[in-house]
């Protein structure tokens, strides 16, 4: 019995320091490890379990596994153990009692008795924290050399496309620069060609035989040249920088100034007696850069010569129209002698020449008379006697008097006009000729079995005279000399080769020293309509 | 319960016939360092030794056999020298268990409740006392409730609340469920024949 108490007495101290053992390597692991019950209870937790987990030992045995492990998960790794008896590494989540959530790798081994009954489940795992943390901050280390590496890889890139735009930009600068040299090379050739054309110009301007006088935007001299300096009889330096109001001071510039007017305005040109002996044409232009007005250019032509040998010609052919309109008068009532028979019985054949000398000679007396006009007109003689008038009677007196052509011709005559028209001032005999001209015109070129339609209207204070045929019509390149003197076009000379080329030149300065206008439309073969106005008189 | 541990008290306790495994009473010292120390386990062997029965928790062998009765001076060492309520006793047989080796050699009677109960309870109660009996009155699995009784063993009335503390979380760690009453429903030292447990669990 003694040796029997013995044996269990050893046996009792075997089993203790067994404990002892267990419990002292259950606890040195460092390895979370724990038992738990198949019902999913904790019995044994060693000392790593507990300080993970943060619970005592009072507070961890006895607790359900579903507590510290997410419940979905640890249920579907027992029964993965319960099946294969062994379930390794597997990643869950473990639930301190501080609610912080560690990742952890999680092995359960599946405890069974001899007989296969299931006794329980070791848990052992692994804290995925620290790793987690690591793996965390080792991915952001990677994302952070990653960007760095991408921001140094965009640096450089950027690097080299800024060297690379550099160069760019260098090569575009050398080539602007190429450019630039290239401009300013032309822009020197350009100036040193427009210091030759300025030179040129000035030359020109200086030797030129017309005066120049230029006006910069402001309406002050800022050029003369020297024939300008002559005609005026002042220094360049007098002038420069003055208005024309300011010119007038001059006396020599009185005259022209008062003509020119006190500001330049738009085209202009006027002859100007300066002086005695000197008679300038002036000319103003405005200078212009693309619209815009920059300056005035004055051109002054000296006209004195010209007008001394006009003036010598007028002279000349008035003195010897009235020394032809004499004789002619006297073989003008001459012949009327004859052919009105006061000198006896005419034979047939000797009245028809005579006829024929009488109207040649009216001809001739007709030209002396236009040339009369036309000198007197030139020489500023041609006097007007203006009185209050009514147009219509003087219209028709000229219509009468060319009846008789009118019906040879057998042309269709209308003259319309209102019931009323307001009376104007007007030299009756001057403007019977002008009229008179008109309607011979139409006449002597209309078309025999034609149309001249003569009307009177009123229109804004003017009277408009207008006297349409449907004669031969003025050539369209020759319409704009129709008013100059001696003027007559092709076809008008191969249709009636009689017509001094006056009518017209003395009918327009009729009109114009009324204060009217005259113009015409026309078109070959179709026929002409001349038109004139005449200011209706003031009421005094 | 507030009987004053003395010599005389502590001669008849060890008068007790049956002896305890060590682990039950070194389980009682566990507790007090874990909770209050050395120096307050010291207080304890202090208090034994006054009452003529010094033990040294620390040298007490786990599977050991020692006198029924120094389990009870252990506990009524502890209540008076740090000044224990009756539930702090229940609480010191609260955590006995978790730390019992033979609780854990006994887990794998865990997978059945009504095998466990009816079959090793008893066993357990073996392996822990050499006197009295542990008997199985009632299980219901379906309503969460089971009595058991324990007869033939009249050590002390703290020995109760130790066992009431005991009983609860054996049943927590057996059935796994979170909340566990229990009640001694019949006590020998209230005039019954037997001591009868009430466990309830959610």
């Amino acid at each position: 019995m003694e040796e029997e108490n013995q044996k269990i007495s050893l046996l009792v101290e075997d089993i203790s320091l067994l404990q002892n053992y267990i419990e002292d390597l259950f606890n040195f692991l460092p390895i979370p490890i724990c038992f738990i019950s198949p019902r999913k209870v904790i019995l044994e937790a060693n000392l790593a379990f507990k300080e993970i987990s943060g619970y005592t030992t009072e507070e961890i045995i006895g607790k359900s596994i579903e507590e510290i492990f997410k419940k979905e998960e640890i249920e579907s790794l027992l029964k993965e153990a319960s099946e294969k008896e062994l379930v390794k590494e597997k990643e869950t989540v473990f639930i301190t009692k501080e609610g912080k959530e560690i990742p952890v790798s999680l092995s359960i081994k599946l405890r069974k008795s001899p007989e296969g009954e299931i006794l329980g489940y070791f848990l052992g795992f692994f804290d995925l924290g620290q790793i987690k943390i690591v793996e965390t901050q080792l991915k952001e280390k990677i994302k952070e050399f990653e960007k760095l590496r991408e921001k140094e890889l965009v640096l450089r890139i950027r690097e080299i496309a800024k060297s690379k735009d550099i160069e760019r930009k260098v090569e575009e600068l050398e080539k602007t620069r190429k450019a630039l040299m290239n401009i300013l090379e032309d822009v020197e050739e350009e100036r040193k060609k427009a210091e030759e054309e300025k030179s040129k110009t000035l030359a020109i301007i200086q030797n030129f035989t017309d005066g120049l006088l230029v006006f910069d935007k402001e309406g002050k001299v800022s050029l003369i040249n020297p024939q300008a300096e002559n005609f005026f009889k002042v220094k360049g330096k007098e002038v420069i920088g003055k208005s024309i109001l300011e010119l007038s001071q001059f006396p020599d510039f009185k005259l022209m100034v008062e003509a020119v007017g006190k500001e330049l305005k738009g085209i202009f040109r006027k002859e100007v007696p300066i002086r005695e002996d000197l008679i300038l044409e002036v000319t103003t232009v405005p200078t212009m850069r693309e619209e815009e007005k920059i300056g005035t250019l004055m051109i002054l032509h000296d006209v004195t010569r010209e007008k001394a040998i006009e003036r010598m010609k007028t002279e000349f052919v008035s003195i010897s129209a009235h020394q032809l309109r004499t004789p002619l008068s006297a073989i003008k009532w001459t012949l009327k002698m004859f052919l009105d028979g006061d000198l006896g019985e005419l034979t047939k054949e000797q009245r028809e020449f005579l006829e024929k000398t009488y109207q040649s000679n009216e001809r001739m007396i007709n030209l002396i008379n236009d040339l009369l006009n036309v000198a007197r007109i030139e020489e500023g003689r041609y006097l007007y006697r203006p009185v209050l008038a009514d147009i219509v009677p003087i219209c028709q007196s000229v219509i009468d008097s060319y009846k008789e052509e009118i019906e040879k011709k057998n042309l269709k005559f209308e003259f319309k006009r209102p019931k009323e028209l307001p009376k104007v001032r007007v030299d009756i005999e001057k403007i019977s000729l002008a009229i008179q001209n008109l309607l011979e015109n139409a006449i002597l070129y209309n078309l025999p079995g034609g149309k001249i339609e003569i009307s009177l209207k009123l229109k804004e204070n003017k009277i408009e005279f207008s006297i349409k045929d449907t004669g031969i019509g003025i050539p369209k390149d020759q319409q704009r000399r129709v008013f100059t003197k001696f003027f007559r076009a092709p076809n008008a000379m191969r249709m009636e080769t009689e017509g001094s080329g006056l009518g017209l030149f003395i009918t327009k300065n009729i009109i114009e020293a009324h204060g009217g206008r005259i113009w015409f439309e026309s078109e070959e073969g179709k026929g002409t309509t001349f038109y004139f106005t005449l200011p209706v008189a003031q009421k005094t | 319960m507030d009987q004053k541990l003395t010599k005389e008290l502590a001669k008849k306790l060890m008068e007790f016939k049956g002896e305890i495994r060590g682990i039950d009473i070194i389980s009682d010292g566990d507790f007090v360092l874990r909770n209050h120390g050395e120096e307050a386990l010291k207080k304890v062997e202090e208090k034994l030794k006054e009452v003529g029965f010094p033990i040294e928790y620390k040298k007490l062998k786990p599977m050991g056999f020692y006198p029924g009765g120094l389990k009870v001076l252990s506990l009524l060492a502890i209540k008076e020298a740090l000044g224990y309520s009756d539930e702090k006793i229940e609480e010191i047989g609260m955590a006995a268990p978790r730390f019992s080796l033979i609780i854990k050699l006994f887990v794998k009677y865990f997978f059945s409740l009504k095998k466990f109960f009816f079959d090793f309870s008893p066993k357990i109660w073996r392996e822990y006392w050499t006197t009295g009996e542990f008997v199985p009155m009632e299980l219901n699995e379906e309503k969460q409730f089971a009595t058991a009784r324990y007869q033939n063993f009249d050590l002390h009335p703290i020995y109760c609340l130790y066992l009431k503390g005991y009983f609860t979380t054996l049943t927590k760690l057996i059935t796994g469920a979170k909340k566990v009453e229990c009640k001694e429903i019949k006590c020998t030292f209230r005039g019954d024949k037997f001591h009868e447990y009430f466990l309830k669990w959610e």
